[in-house]
């Protein structure tokens, strides 16, 4: 980024629709400057923020890893004025990115590890980014096992479908998918996180446990975490908050005196008992 | 001697030289409020004032600045950025409270590896000609911020109401250069030093608060669940006034014209205010700051508490602005000794 309000564009190359309802897409950039995409160094976990020119900006979550070279993905929800606009847009359409922002998964520090990875709902796609990055042949190596239990209300939102078939072929990725209900066709998992998370019971031994999703979510996942002797510095969470800059300026994003763009958007549960609870 | 004089008679000599070679900035009654603003008409200047209702930020952080321009030709879009002046800006007259915010700007928009260049060419192109302030308001607390009426440290150049002259005193090489420039100003004298002196003193003795702010942070880093904010946001109505109209306040909201007619439009910055409830609110209908309460509480603690703790410096210069101009008479001098007062009270249930 040369000038840190202004958008690097870029070219929608594809468009893939995640979900039943429609109202998730997964969009593929590729920058129009060469420049633009060497500068764009960035670890999962980061965000950028998405312009349509004209229309504003809203801050996302990378989706791609790192190891996909050549272009860069974000899971889109149709929620608000900046998304449905982006809902609307086709490929070959010009957006702007600004990134990559934020501090991203501490993916050196969790080298070594155990890996659990738990995610519900919508909120997959850093996630996706996180495992796609250990996944890699040159990442593998450096992290222990890994377990990634990923639930949904229904079969019908289950994200990034092509990913995870590719991913239960593999024997170095324990993979627990579950919905809310049961479901005709349905042959995995059937329950909320939280208690599949106590079925699946992953060791806290030498691990790192990244949760996302919703908060009551969170909140019930993060009590099965403790029963399972995970320390609040092992549990790793990434939050969400209304964000103009990006970049520590516009200032409305803060949690006491940490700015989520630029202290966050990953915080370890141990530092986020330490902040005031306002988010 | 170092220090110069000017007659007030000549004032208007010495602004059209540095109208010249300068953007030349002053207070000027603009609809029965002071603000400052580009001299057109030297005789539109008025120097005898308290203060301006909006402070001199206005014209490094305007209320609404282009962040970019951008044309769409079919499927191609142009993104431009805004033009810069390279001419130095002059602001005359500025106060020491407001010299002092200037200072506190500069750190937050160059603080950390994102550094805001459309806030800092502006800041490193301007020159600031300040005025002491012979007669504070009774709203005025500079003094218990480590400002003083007088504090000419952070000006280029500082002047000092002498009655019918001004007393020049140069503080930065660039301060000297624009003295030295102005040749035929003449030596000040030892009477003239004295007077300034006494005036400073004076001026010092009319500001009636004093407040021990130095180490409140310390203290309101434990008080975010205090009931005390409760009581502080009862009477407030969320305008904003408070936020706005402070010299050290930055926030903004970041929206997009569109003139879609001629396929064109732009990117723009305005000032925003953490007492919106619109500020925090998240597109799920979320909001981290629901109610007042929470929102008085941020404004507050962002200035003694957050501030001091991200960059070392507290958020307020003590102009009493937001003083004066609440509509409901909030009062932050008010505030900030209630929340001594827990620092107090804490201290005691500590020996007990």
């Amino acid at each position: 980024m040369l000038d840190i309000y202004i958008p690097m564009l870029t070219n929608i190359k594809s468009i893939t629709s995640e979900n039943k309802a429609n109202d998730i897409k997964t969009f593929e950039f590729v920058f129009q400057k060469e420049e633009d995409l060497n500068s764009f160094k960035y670890v999962p976990g980061q965000f950028s923020e998405l312009s349509i020119i004209g229309k504003g900006e809203c801050p996302i979550g990378i989706a791609s890893s790192p190891t996909e070279e050549g272009s860069v993905k974000f899971t889109i929800k149709k929620m608000g004025t900046v998304t449905s606009h982006f809902h609307k847009r086709e490929a070959g359409d010009v957006v702007g990115i600004r990134g990559p922002l934020g501090n991203g998964w501490p993916v050196e520090d969790m080298k070594g590890k155990n890996i659990v990875i738990i995610g519900g709902g919508f909120a997959f796609s850093t996630l996706r980014s996180l495992i796609e990055y250990i996944l890699h042949e040159e990442n593998r190596k450096n992290y222990g096992n890994l377990t990634v239990i990923y639930g949904n209300r229904d079969s019908g939102e289950v994200l990034y479908r092509s990913d995870l078939e590719k991913w239960e072929k593999r024997d170095d990725i324990k993979l627990v998918l579950t919905i809310d209900r049961e479901e005709k066709g349905w042959n995995k998992k059937v329950g909320f996180v939280a208690p599949i998370v106590k079925e699946v019971a992953p060791s806290s031994e030498n691990a790192i446990a990244v949760v996302c999703g919703p908060p009551i979510m969170i909140k019930t996942t993060i009590s099965v975490l403790e029963e399972l002797k995970f320390e609040d510095e092992q549990i790793l969470n990434s939050l969400e908050m209304r964000m103009k800059c990006g970049v520590g300026k516009c200032g409305r994003c803060n949690i006491g005196n940490k700015y989520v763009c630029l202290d966050g958007p990953v915080f370890s549960l141990a530092e986020l008992k330490k902040l005031p609870n306002e988010y | 001697m170092i220090e110069k004089l000017v007659d007030k008679k000549d004032i208007p000599k010495l602004v059209k030289e540095l109208t010249e070679k300068y953007n030349f900035y002053a207070p000027i009654k603009v609809n029965g409020n002071i603000e400052f603003k580009r001299v057109e008409n030297v005789g539109d200047i008025e120097l005898n004032f308290f203060n301006s209702k909006i402070p001199p930020k206005e014209i490094l952080f305007p209320r609404m600045e282009t962040l970019f321009t951008y044309n769409i030709n079919g499927k191609n879009i142009e993104i431009k950025e805004p033009e810069k002046s390279e001419k130095k800006n002059i602001i005359f007259g500025i106060r020491p409270c407001d010299a002092h915010s200037f200072v506190l700007l500069e750190n937050f928009f160059g603080f950390g590896e994102f550094k805001d260049k459309l806030f800092l060419n502006k800041r490193k192109n301007t020159i600031l000609m300040g005025i002491g302030c012979n007669n504070p308001r009774n709203t005025c607390f500079c003094t218990s911020l480590e400002g003083h009426p007088f504090k000419k440290e952070d000006m280029d150049v500082f002047l000092v109401d002498l009655d019918d002259k001004y007393l020049i005193t140069p503080i930065t090489d660039i301060g000297k250069e624009i003295i030295d420039a102005l040749s035929w100003l003449v030596d000040a004298k030892k009477p003239d030093l004295e007077k300034a002196m006494k005036l400073s003193e004076k001026a010092e003795s009319l500001i009636s608060t004093t407040l021990d702010i130095k180490d409140s942070y310390k203290i309101l880093d434990s008080q975010f669940s205090n009931p005390i904010w409760k009581e502080i946001s009862e009477t407030c109505i969320g305008c904003g006034t408070c936020s706005f109209l402070c010299p050290t306040c930055t926030c903004f909201d970041v929206i997009d014209e569109e003139d879609k007619y001629n396929n064109k439009g732009r990117r723009i910055r305005i000032w925003d205010t953490c007492q919106s409830c619109l500020y925090s609110l998240h597109t799920s209908g979320h909001n981290p700051r629901n109610g007042g309460i929470e929102r008085c509480r941020n404004r507050i603690l962002h200035k003694f508490s957050y501030y001091p703790t991200n960059y070392g410096l507290i958020g307020c210069v003590g102009c009493g602005r937001c003083i004066q101009l609440c509509p409901v008479n909030n009062d932050l001098r008010a505030i900030i000794k209630k929340m001594n007062e827990i620092n107090k009270k804490e201290e005691k249930s500590i020996i007990a």
